[in-house]
């Protein structure tokens, strides 16, 4: 609509140029996510494992397996339950994300001398591979020698070393805490960004009206950060939902199964549980996560204009 | 004086909030010194006693294959970031330019596509691969992992071009310069600090997040990236920590250095309403 090129024929060959640009990442896009996600739905219809790739029709069997199978020796449906955990988990996790995120965002954006400096190493942790936060988080929370219990046991609040990675509960909140702080720079630094852009004047005027620090804070900033920290949470929601590596590395799922969330329980079927598993199986898991995925990607992009008109 | 007490108060509680997001950082960076015997004191000592630098060396023993995972990691965060910019630039250039049928379909998918992450994909790149004849080959690594970065390149680069005037190149297109010329010696110049950072951004991502991936597609030894290689060593029953933890902090300084060149320029690609959907 911008351009000021003259007559029909042109227009159409700027049209379809520019679709010539859009091209590669359409096409690369197709072939490896596209195609991938309608692989998923097809493969769900099917029988098929890592020991006999060709599928085999299965109609809704794989799903009816996923909403039956108890695992022997397990409490519950094993999908429905890892759903559920998974629930749980995320929740954890983006409630310590969000509340310290807030909190972080706060102090790195108030006036102190050194702020740059502490802005700086509260976000170094962002660029760690997660595989290596992990392994690291494994060993500060390790049981005899681990940083964590070193300083538990040294202020004396604790007298026998936690494990933390031990017992069901505490692996499950471990391995949240880990994910969180692997998640926490991210939040930090939108979050700050989102303070930031709070307009001075409006804060002057408050002040000048004789409003309290803590009256500006909850009555004028908060409000405006809102949106800024709702599609944050919200694309925080859908990575935390698809996170693998923290619990992966520090508890395969377990112990037991105390954290095998969905992401974990999808890898196990598709390529660790031979006998009761399968490719089938696993696609009939992953298309419940897509659909996870999907809704809270369009309540994102909702609460992505909805902070987009607020703020014109 | 209240004043003055409220700052300290602050100080102190960001100190606290960055003991904890500095915590495991630390505690890789205290093992790494320590000589064997003191990373096994109970409890453990919080600074070490007798620091020193022989782990570096060590590490080259206890993980003998360390610069070929270095080396792979290298490799699969360059062809990430190659595929992407080669992809990224001018799609990002299209959408900021030209009058694109279904342009609010492209952006949507870019914004769904950033959603996903390797796990939910793992079987069908798996059979995607395999079908290519791939399985257990670099090309295998680069070509998935690119599927994940290029989304917020593309929306980080055309943000970036949206804010490069039009009547600059318009200007360009006047004095007889072809539309590509005028794209490769007035816009592209321009847009160059987010295009290295668009690269850096791509380069950490193969480097530090192939784990899932190589999971999958690779079995070589050889072939594994460093994530995967320190876990192997991780995942034994016996750990050499002082060494792992020198091997990882080799491995982390790449990318937690680059990464502090790039975090601008990350955020303003994530908070995408910079380009109107």
């Amino acid at each position: 609509m911008f351009h000021r090129w003259r007559g029909p024929g042109a227009r159409w060959r700027a049209r379809w140029a520019g679709f010539l640009y859009v091209l590669p990442m359409l096409l690369y896009l197709a072939l490896f996510l596209i195609y991938p996600i309608g692989r998923v739905l097809y493969l769900s219809f099917f029988d098929v494992t890592l020991l006999s790739m060709t599928p085999q029709w299965a109609g809704w069997s794989n799903y009816l397996w996923a909403f039956t199978f108890r695992m022997p020796g397990q409490e519950g449906v094993y999908f429905l339950a890892s759903l559920g955990r998974t629930v749980l988990w995320v929740g954890l996790s983006l409630l310590l994300k969000v509340s310290l995120g807030l909190a972080g965002a706060i102090l790195l954006h108030q006036e102190l001398a050194g702020r740059q400096v502490y802005r700086t190493l509260a976000v170094l942790p962002w660029g760690l591979p997660w595989a290596i936060a992990a392994m690291t988080w494994a060993w500060t929370m390790n049981t005899q020698f681990g940083l964590v219990n070193g300083v538990l046991l040294r202020l004396g609040l604790v007298s026998q070393p936690v494990a933390f990675l031990g017992a069901p509960v505490a692996a499950f909140v471990s391995t949240a805490v880990a994910d969180a702080w692997i998640g926490l720079p991210f939040m930090v630094v939108m979050i700050l960004a989102g303070l930031q852009s709070v307009p001075g004047d409006l804060l002057d005027a408050a002040l000048v009206d004789g409003a309290s620090p803590w009256i500006r804070f909850f009555r004028v900033t908060l409000p405006l950060v809102r949106p800024v920290v709702l599609t944050t949470a919200l694309l925080s929601t859908v990575w935390t939902f698809n996170s693998f590596d923290p619990i992966w590395v520090m508890t395969r799922g377990g112990p037991v199964s105390a954290t095998e969330t969905l992401p974990i329980a999808i890898y196990n079927v598709a390529f660790r549980l031979l006998r009761f598993g399968g490719l089938g199986k696993a696609a009939a898991m992953t298309t419940v996560q897509v659909l996870v995925v999907t809704a809270i990607t369009l309540g994102y992009l909702q609460a992505l204009r909805g902070g987009q008109e607020g703020s014109q | 004086m209240r004043k003055g007490l409220a700052k300290v108060a602050t100080h102190g509680l960001v100190m606290l909030f960055l003991v904890f997001m500095l915590l495991p950082i630390y505690q890789m960076v205290i093992t790494a010194l320590k000589p064997e015997a003191e990373a096994w004191l109970v409890p453990p000592s919080l600074v070490p006693r007798r620091p020193t630098l022989e782990n570096f060396a060590e590490m080259f023993e206890i993980v003998p294959r360390l610069p070929r995972f270095l080396g792979n990691s290298f490799i699969y965060g360059l062809g990430v970031s190659l595929v992407s910019l080669g992809v990224a630039v001018p799609a990002a250039y299209g959408l900021s330019r030209h009058p694109i049928p279904g342009r609010r379909g492209i952006l949507f998918l870019l914004v769904y596509a950033n959603m996903f992450a390797p796990i939910m994909l793992l079987v069908p790149l798996y059979d995607i691969i395999r079908v290519l004849g791939l399985l257990n080959t670099r090309p295998a690594m680069i070509l998935a992992g690119s599927v994940f970065t290029l989304p917020l390149s593309v929306l980080l680069l055309a943000s970036y071009f949206e804010a490069v005037p039009r009547s600059l190149e318009e200007a360009a297109w006047v004095d007889g310069c072809s539309r590509l010329r005028a794209l490769g010696q007035v816009v592209l110049p321009l847009v160059l600090p987010a295009m290295v950072a668009v690269a850096i951004y791509a380069f950490i991502t193969g480097w530090s997040q192939q784990f899932v991936l190589a999971l999958v597609l690779i079995q070589s030894p050889d072939l594994m990236p460093i994530t995967q290689g320190l876990y192997q060593f991780f995942s034994r029953s016996s750990v050499r920590w002082p060494e792992l933890m020198a091997a990882s902090l080799v491995a982390a300084s790449v990318p937690m250095l680059l990464f502090m060149l790039v975090q601008r320029y990350i955020v303003q690609g994530l908070t995408a309403g910079a380009v109107k959907m």
